[in-house]
């Protein structure tokens, strides 16, 4: 934030055009101050907030207690007895947001490079596909993976009409469905589970994991894997050793990108995780809602969820400025 | 839609008089001139029923018009109201409140006025358990009540007797949709059928127990809903055979033919209700007293059972419900929650709540 501002005010000084200057002066300080009122005003309230104090069976008062920071370590009933539920929750945050963006860019990759390899009226086709799919909301897929998860209108029912899962009754593998959690006595279920959450949540990002990946595929240089090619390399060692390492940027900048976009997730995983593997921003909702009106306790848990996300791509960039000193 | 068309109404309104002040001086003395009276209730289904059932009579009966105000819920409303009332200018001068909602009003303070009984004897016919007296007087008068019951699938399993069958792994593994939230009565209700019931909530060690025991249903849960529609569509669908859901929604489902069957079982199921509280910044009190004692009216109260498929409030005695009528929304015994300890404990059991539901199995 502070560097937006230094360029606010020591915008550069006015040499031939001073009225040029001033003006674009002005226009920086406008939007400047617009983002004090609208991003760093909240942002400071909900870290007061988080220092806050809540009241039993009532509301919360402006307070500065750690007393919220303190739960979120070791819960609130410290030190007669520990819980790591929060950090648990927060673990799971971080797991579903790796996995599924991991997944997703790890499956956008070839389909987005292989879409660069058509002709440029299909990739216009493609593109608008799949920009348009992006005005869907969460709600709306999560939704729709809902249906077709269900017992009688998805999946399960595909399972029992076809005989699937009489077949798997008698080979014996349901039983290894029902102790994973995967079926209950009468058939197979796939939700709530954690392999629903994680295709739904990579399902949600699949579309930026293709487009954030498109303009650097596009530019790759043909040249060089003919070139390879030509010199008797396989498909494989051409993908491995040419392509990866020229969009090797751009492939983990997408998956920081959709992580720290899936470590928010909320429907998703309140439609389709356990309530076991829940995660922080549903932590956040459960205290700030009514039911609780704990305000301060879920702005420290987003505070920390904040930071954790800040931390996770600090070390990304570490590394990725360590491979690249390293070449 | 009506929303719709009011708000492009408002803001062609402005937009001819090019200033909101002009528009609101216009419009001021209109609505001196007529009684208006802004009430909230939940969204949907329920809201819809008042506004064609029995916002009109009322209307009717006293000419006062009723400006309907959709609430998400109970609990985030309150929330609304304390920002509204904080701010200075509240959205509704009626809002409907669950009970525990309602005591956590009174508790926060300021956020609901006093009301004065004398200006609507019909509120007489209530239980005094409809009453909610806080120390500044009466603040809520039971607006109408609703049951969270055993479900089943009557085409998968027998009618339970007791509540304590769900426990059976053989009859419900991985089969049932219990509610997710610490205060939506599993416990109350798990606590009347192996415990003393609200006295076991006394102590932090009897609220612990309860909550052991739920654990031990864990493995014959398959969803723990957060939203009604996900309880609905699990019902539907088979993804759960039985559980615990809204009476009334229940026998609704169940009349639309989907497999549902709500069960009272020999512990009983939950009953909440709802109250109507008048904002502290309202300037509406006679309006908003002749309305609760309208709604206390036993052939009100009747009214909405049938066409809302709330429980009464008033004795069956008192109303011309048939036995039919009143057993499609209502049933006995009732099991009363411990409102109070949810609030005195409201952290320790949340957070235990929690924990058991975040353990392994």
């Amino acid at each position: 934030m502070t560097t937006i501002d230094d360029t606010a005010f020591a915008a550069p000084p006015a040499r031939s055009r001073p009225n040029w200057a001033s003006g674009t002066n002005l226009i920086l300080m406008a939007i400047g101050a617009v983002l004090i009122v609208f991003c760093i005003v909240p942002f400071g309230l909900v870290i007061a907030i988080s220092f806050g104090q809540k009241i039993e069976g009532a509301a919360w008062e402006w307070a500065f207690t750690f007393e919220n920071y303190q739960r979120f370590f070791v819960g609130a009933e410290w030190p007669d007895t520990v819980t790591f539920l929060y950090l648990q929750r927060l673990g799971y945050a971080l797991w579903y947001a790796v996995i599924a963006s991991v997944l997703a860019v790890a499956t956008a990759l070839p389909f987005t490079y292989l879409m660069t390899r058509l002709s440029r009226a299909a990739q216009a086709r493609w593109l608008v596909f799949l920009l348009a799919s992006l005005s869907l909301s969460e709600v709306f897929i999560v939704m729709g993976w809902d249906i077709l998860l269900s017992n009688r209108s998805g999946l399960p029912a595909l399972f029992k009409a076809t005989g699937l899962t009489d077949w798997l009754k008698d080979v014996g593998w349901f039983d290894v469905l029902r102790e994973w959690g995967l079926a209950n006595p009468r058939n197979v279920k796939f939700k709530p589970s954690q392999f629903a959450t994680i295709l739904t949540m990579s399902y949600l990002v699949w579309p930026y994991a293709v487009i954030l990946l498109y303009p650097a595929l596009s530019r790759l240089d043909t040249s060089l894997i003919e070139a390879a090619r030509t010199m008797g390399a396989r498909p494989f060692t051409v993908a491995r050793t040419v392509i990866l390492p020229s969009v090797r940027l751009p492939v983990i900048g997408s998956t920081f990108l959709l992580f720290v976009f899936l470590l928010g997730t909320y429907v998703a995983i309140t439609v389709f995780a356990n309530p076991a593997q829940h995660t922080t921003a549903v932590s956040i909702y459960e205290s700030v809602r009514g039911a609780s009106l704990n305000a301060p306790f879920g702005a420290t848990q987003a505070v920390i969820l904040l930071i954790t996300a800040a931390v996770f791509l600090g070390l990304g960039q570490a590394l990725n400025r360590a491979s690249g000193g390293a070449r | 839609m009506s929303t719709l068309t009011r708000r492009s109404l408002l803001k062609s309104a402005t937009g001819i008089a090019g200033l909101g002040l002009g528009a609101s001086v216009i419009g001021t003395p209109l609505i001196a001139q007529t009684r208006s009276l802004k009430i909230g209730s939940y969204g949907g289904y329920f809201e819809d029923s008042f506004k064609t059932h029995i916002y009109p009579a009322f209307t009717e009966a006293t000419g006062i018009a009723v400006e309907s105000v959709t609430q998400p819920n109970s609990s985030d409303w309150l929330i609304t109201m304390q920002q509204a009332t904080a701010a200075g200018s509240v959205p509704a001068d009626i809002s409907l409140y669950a009970r525990d909602t309602m005591i956590k009003a009174s508790r926060i303070g300021g956020l609901i006025a006093p009301l004065d009984l004398t200006k609507m004897p019909a509120t007489s016919n209530l239980d005094e358990y409809f009453v909610f007296q806080g120390a500044e007087g009466p603040l809520g008068v039971g607006a109408m009540s609703w049951f969270t019951s055993m479900v089943i699938n009557p085409d998968e399993v027998e009618p339970p007797a007791s509540w304590a069958e769900f426990w059976d792994t053989d009859k419900f593994e991985a089969s049932l949709g219990i509610a997710q939230r610490f205060n939506a009565q599993f416990l109350d209700i798990t606590a009347a059928t192996f415990f003393d019931g609200e006295e076991t909530f006394k102590t932090k060690e009897g609220i612990l127990a309860i909550i052991d025991k739920v654990a031990e249903l864990k493995p014959n849960v398959a969803l723990w809903w957060s939203a009604e529609s996900q309880m609905e569509q699990a019902m539907k669908n088979g993804d759960v055979i039985g559980g615990q859901y809204y009476l009334d929604v229940s026998n609704l489902m169940a009349a639309d033919g989907f497999p549902i069957k709500p069960i009272f079982p020999k512990e009983g199921n939950p009953q909440d209700y709802g109250s109507w509280c008048l904002s502290s910044l309202s300037e509406k009190g006679d309006e908003a007293a002749e309305f609760m004692n309208f709604t206390s009216d036993p052939a009100i109260q009747a009214l909405m059972s049938r066409m809302i498929g709330t429980a009464p409030l008033v004795d069956k005695s008192k109303t011309d419900l048939t036995d039919d009528e009143f057993a499609f929304v209502s049933g006995t015994p009732a099991i009363k929650p411990a409102y109070e300890a949810y609030l005195d404990n409201e952290t320790f059991i949340q957070e235990n709540w929690n924990k058991m539901l975040a353990g392994g199995a």
